[in-house]
């Protein structure tokens, strides 16, 4: 036998027919709780390659969330497994960017952060629909943060409304939140340029998940600041690596590969390596590598 | 015409009054949303050929009142679209009370949506063509014109917000007029649930390149009184210094990157030298003027 009652999770059905579903075909919420619970242990347990089990995963979540769309049911609980949901969107975010290597697997990143996107919507409603009977979840400012961290991307599937909007329609009080300040100050920080501040700012204060959540865009950033050091330097006085790479919280080998990606000359004196400004070779590369999160070398005081 | 009209707007406000006793009551406020259902086919029935055709407009506005209110500002688009493409309609032909209450609103989506330069012709447009009596009208549409105008340069006079009772941005106007980054910071926060609430924090929160900017142009201006040759170099020490004292604490390498920036956008015109910690303006035109064009 390869498969068995225990082991075997319903998986997704795009169409569904009104007509041909039994009662007994949806599960209730108690047992979506111990799939999630199954799931999540399949996560972190299993010894197949990260895309098969992510894979998996992402179809069978799909399916919770669609039997819990058709009981229409909102409440902690639901709300508690599509908040579980999220949380492996984001992890699958972060792995697979780190092993993302070819077009194959860059269009799963793409796939899962617009299924990302699409739940974190519905979880919005949830939160809304809950807020109305006075309850609320203690994890919502977080949540709520990620959909403005997911703009620091600029492959993310195309959202129907503005920023300015969705912050518009939002309660004070999330919009004031720690976890939603955050989001919006490195936000505005990567608009501004000031990426000194922008990964201080996350090597400080985000929590894991919103690390897991940026991380894939954290080599764009950096070869946005390498366009932008480049093309206001001064010619004639390099910018040292090691400066550089205190700052982008970036290893110093792996600024040297970012470099050259974006078409710069590494210039080498003695045991300092430097790039100069003012190189007409260089070009903002897209797709970009894998990036590997925040890097703070042993002289940096945290 | 007359009639049309008359209906299209009571069934908004009822269905707003209905909305908000449904609330109360605890039920489910559906009525707005079906209204707005019922406005979209009338509309339907209107962009035809024929006279009936000027009552669109009119019927458009009030379903923007309705989206705007519900929040739900994507169905605009629809609507946008068959006004703005279809062969039956001729813009110039509509009312001009219409053609203002539908300039405004597609006005504020451009604003939502940071396309300043389509949001500046539209607003204007509206505030050309407003009544000029109607000062409430003319408030709302300089709510939102304000911020356009000040993502492209162009500074209200204080007088004109004090007419309008728009104090709120008196702050933001001085701190661009002052280099204050302080003063900006202050304001955003004073304001922040209202400017939020209209959608114009973040084109607001985007003035700090420009506020920079005129605080490096301050910097210049004192030292080429003091030492004519040598004001085009400013030590990045003096910014840091600066900033201090207007109680913002920054390091070198922060003041480096926001330099960087404001060189690659074009508001300064220069380069910084990193190993000497200088930034260096072009002797010539520095700090070229925004032009009507957005930072």
């Amino acid at each position: 036998m390869r498969t068995s009652r225990s082991l075997a999770v319903k998986k997704f059905c795009r169409t569904i027919s009104s007509t041909g579903i039994q009662a007994s075909d949806i599960r209730p919420l108690p047992v979506l709780r111990e799939t999630m619970d199954y799931l999540w242990h399949l996560l972190n347990s299993s010894e197949y390659p990260f895309e098969i089990v992510h894979d998996f995963i992402f179809d069978r979540t799909r399916s919770v969330r669609q039997d819990l769309s058709i009981q229409n049911l909102v409440n902690d609980q639901a709300i508690g497994i599509y908040e579980d949901v999220i949380k492996f969107h984001i992890l699958s975010h972060q792995r697979l960017a780190r092993s993302c290597q070819d077009s194959d697997a860059s269009s799963l990143c793409y796939l899962n952060t617009e299924q990302m996107m699409k739940c974190l919507l519905s979880l919005f409603d949830m939160y809304h629909t809950i807020h109305k009977i006075n309850s609320q979840s203690n994890k919502e400012a977080e949540y709520y943060s990620f959909f403005v961290l997911l703009h620091m991307g600029c492959k993310i599937p195309k959202m129907a409304n503005s920023l300015s909007f969705w912050y518009s329609q939002l309660p004070a009080s999330i919009v004031r939140s720690k976890e939603m300040i955050f989001a919006r100050t490195i936000l505005r920080c990567y608009h501004l340029g000031n990426f000194k501040r922008f990964f201080c700012m996350i090597a400080d204060e985000a929590t894991e998940l919103q690390l897991c959540l940026v991380e894939p865009f954290l080599n764009e950033v950096r070869a946005r600041a390498l366009m932008y050091l480049n093309h206001s330097g001064y010619k004639l006085q390099h910018h040292p690596l090691t400066h550089l790479s205190d700052i982008l919280m970036i290893e110093e080998l792996e600024l040297e590969d970012l470099c050259r990606i974006c078409g710069l000359e590494i210039s080498r004196s003695g045991d300092t390596k430097a790039f100069a400004p003012k190189q007409t070779t260089f070009s903002l590369p897209t797709p970009l590598s894998k990036s590997s999160g925040i890097y703070i070398s042993r002289e940096i005081k945290r | 015409m007359e009639a049309m009209h008359m209906v299209a707007l009571e069934i908004r406000l009822l269905a707003e009054k209905a909305d908000r006793e449904l609330v109360m009551s605890g039920k489910n406020p559906d009525k707005l949303q079906a209204a707005g259902s019922f406005l979209m086919k009338v509309f339907g029935a209107l962009a035809v050929k024929g006279p009936k055709r000027v009552g669109a407009l009119y019927v458009t506005c009030q379903l923007f009142k309705i989206y705007f209110r519900l929040g739900t500002v994507n169905l605009c688009r629809s609507v946008i679209r068959s006004i703005e493409t279809a062969r039956n309609f001729d813009f110039e032909d509509f009312p001009v009370k219409d053609k203002v209450t539908y300039m405004y609103y597609t006005g504020r989506l451009e604003v939502f949506n940071e396309n300043f330069l389509v949001a500046d012709q539209k607003l204007t447009y509206a505030l050309m063509h407003c009544n000029p009596q109607s000062e409430s009208n003319l408030r709302k549409i300089l709510k939102f014109l304000i911020p356009v105008k000040l993502s492209i340069g162009v500074l209200p006079r204080r007088t004109l917000l004090e007419k309008y009772n728009l104090l709120e941005y008196a702050d933001i106007v001085t701190s661009l007029r002052r280099g204050d980054l302080r003063l900006l910071k202050q304001a955003l926060d004073r304001h922040e649930d209202q400017l939020l609430k209209c959608g114009v924090y973040l084109v607001l929160e985007k003035l700090e390149l420009q506020v920079y900017r005129r605080l490096v142009k301050k910097i210049h201006i004192i030292q080429r009184e003091k030492e004519p040759s040598k004001a085009h170099q400013i030590k990045l020490e003096v910014l840091v210094k600066t900033l201090q004292w207007l109680g913002i604490t920054m390091d070198v390498d922060e003041v480096e990157c926001i330099m960087a920036c404001l060189i690659y956008k074009n508001l300064i015109k220069g380069y910084f030298a990193h190993k000497s910690k200088v930034l260096v303006l072009s002797k010539q035109d520095p700090f070229p003027k925004l032009n009507g064009k957005p930072v």
